[in-house]
């Protein structure tokens, strides 16, 4: 029933001795939306670019179904060189002749009021992002990679540009992968949720089982090696365990409160900083 | 449109909590048989969520019975063959009883219990 859009095996990639990705596989299906959280220099940038083709792996496959050609992946960064120098009606219309685009939807632009004239290096970084937002939606994406970019938008640019994606993913059965910091209020669109560190993936899951996977146990002592963990949080006086995979079998054997937890708990608790993760 | 929030920092899964929230307006009399529902884009847009979500809160709405989808023209409200009365008396018993166990986590006796509902209710 569902298929996948892309494979990735074996992936690995190096920068100098350090070892940024390392030996990551996963699959993602068509139409689903994914969100990409983990610490700075984790490698979850890396990641993206290894998926827009950005750059080139040391070793292992990035392989999109067959008629995935480059124009129907869609890469937004604040890193990416727009034509600097034309103005957006110049950006659009060479934009639109590259891409043989033929009824470029000016909804998103005009949206945003701004003077068509202006150069493209003028833009705020909100504006600079939905323009490149408009112009990636004119092809059509199968797959949007958006990284790290939300939070550089003020929050009435964030509205349209999440009604944008919400648009597309419901029109074009767009494929989203993003990367985010801060998994703030706004954010709700993810079904799947990956976490990264050290250049591995060490939680994958569907958002809305997520809650029964991940339970939190706050205990005065170490809790049983029975009860894996995947990181803890420690105070003067309380040891907080985040269980996972956590098993109902677990309750009849080690009576603690197991507490539920949310997507946001989660997520803060991985990008926080205030959390270690043992190697247990 | 909805009055109720969905919670995202709530455990609660989103598409169970629009579910949740379309029982309460069906119950509350807001939403009546022949309304139409917001269009699926539309209510992912308004409520910043994914439309698989809301896609899937109105699936299971429709295989529970409590609204029709029209191919082409969306989403209608048809609880016909609901007993509503049955349904808020079940919904009423798990509030209850959620109640009940924050109540007596909190140290309070059956007899708090009863006191105190019998204050509140005789108040209006």
């Amino acid at each position: 029933m569902t298929e996948n859009i892309l494979e990735i095996e074996n992936l690995r990639v190096k920068i100098g001795r350090k070892t940024i990705l390392d030996d990551i596989g996963i699959q993602f299906e068509k139409n689903e939306s994914v969100v990409i959280a983990g610490r700075n220099g984790s490698g979850k940038s890396t990641f993206l670019r290894c998926l827009a083709n950005v750059i080139f792996p040391d070793r292992g496959s990035v392989v999109y179904n067959e008629g995935i050609t480059k124009e129907k992946i869609g890469f937004i960064s604040d890193q990416i060189s727009l034509f600097e120098n034309l103005t957006v009606e110049q950006g659009i219309r060479f934009h639109s002749s590259v891409f043989h685009v033929e009824d470029f939807d000016y909804t998103l632009i005009n949206d945003l009021k701004f003077d068509l004239s202006q150069k493209i290096k003028n833009l705020s970084a909100g504006e600079r992002t939905l323009y490149h937002l408009s112009l990636l939606l004119s092809q059509k994406p199968e797959i949007l990679l958006i990284d790290e970019i939300i939070h550089t938008i003020d929050p009435y640019l964030r509205e349209k540009f999440l009604e944008a994606v919400i648009e597309l993913i419901d029109r074009c059965q767009t494929t989203v992968i993003m990367i985010n910091h801060t998994f703030s209020e706004i954010e709700k669109i993810p079904e799947r949720v990956l976490v990264m560190e050290k250049g591995q993936f060490i939680l994958d899951e569907k958002c809305e089982t997520l809650g029964e996977k991940i339970k939190s146990v706050v205990s005065e002592k170490e809790t049983p090696e029975e009860i894996p963990y995947i990181f803890k949080r420690e105070s003067s006086f309380q040891k907080e365990y985040f269980i996972y995979p956590f098993k109902e079998e677990f309750k009849k054997t080690f009576p603690y409160e197991y507490k539920e937890l949310s997507l946001n708990d989660i997520i803060k608790a991985f990008v926080g900083g205030q959390y270690v993760k043992e190697g247990n | 449109m909805f009055r109720y929030n969905i919670n995202f920092s709530s455990p609660v899964p989103i598409y169970q909590q629009i579910i949740l929230a379309i029982k309460l307006e069906i119950l509350s009399g807001r939403l009546k048989t022949g309304d139409q529902l917001p269009p699926i884009r539309e209510l992912a847009k308004i409520l910043k969520l994914n439309p698989n979500t809301v896609a899937k809160a109105y699936y299971n709405l429709e295989g529970e019975g409590f609204i029709e989808s029209k191919r082409g023209s969306g989403n209608w409200v048809n609880y016909k063959n609901i007993k509503l009365d049955s349904l808020r008396k079940r919904m009423l018993e798990d509030e209850f009883r959620s109640f009940l166990e924050s109540a007596l986590s909190l140290g309070a006796t059956k007899e708090d219990i009863k006191k105190l509902i019998e204050k509140d209710l005789s108040h209006d």
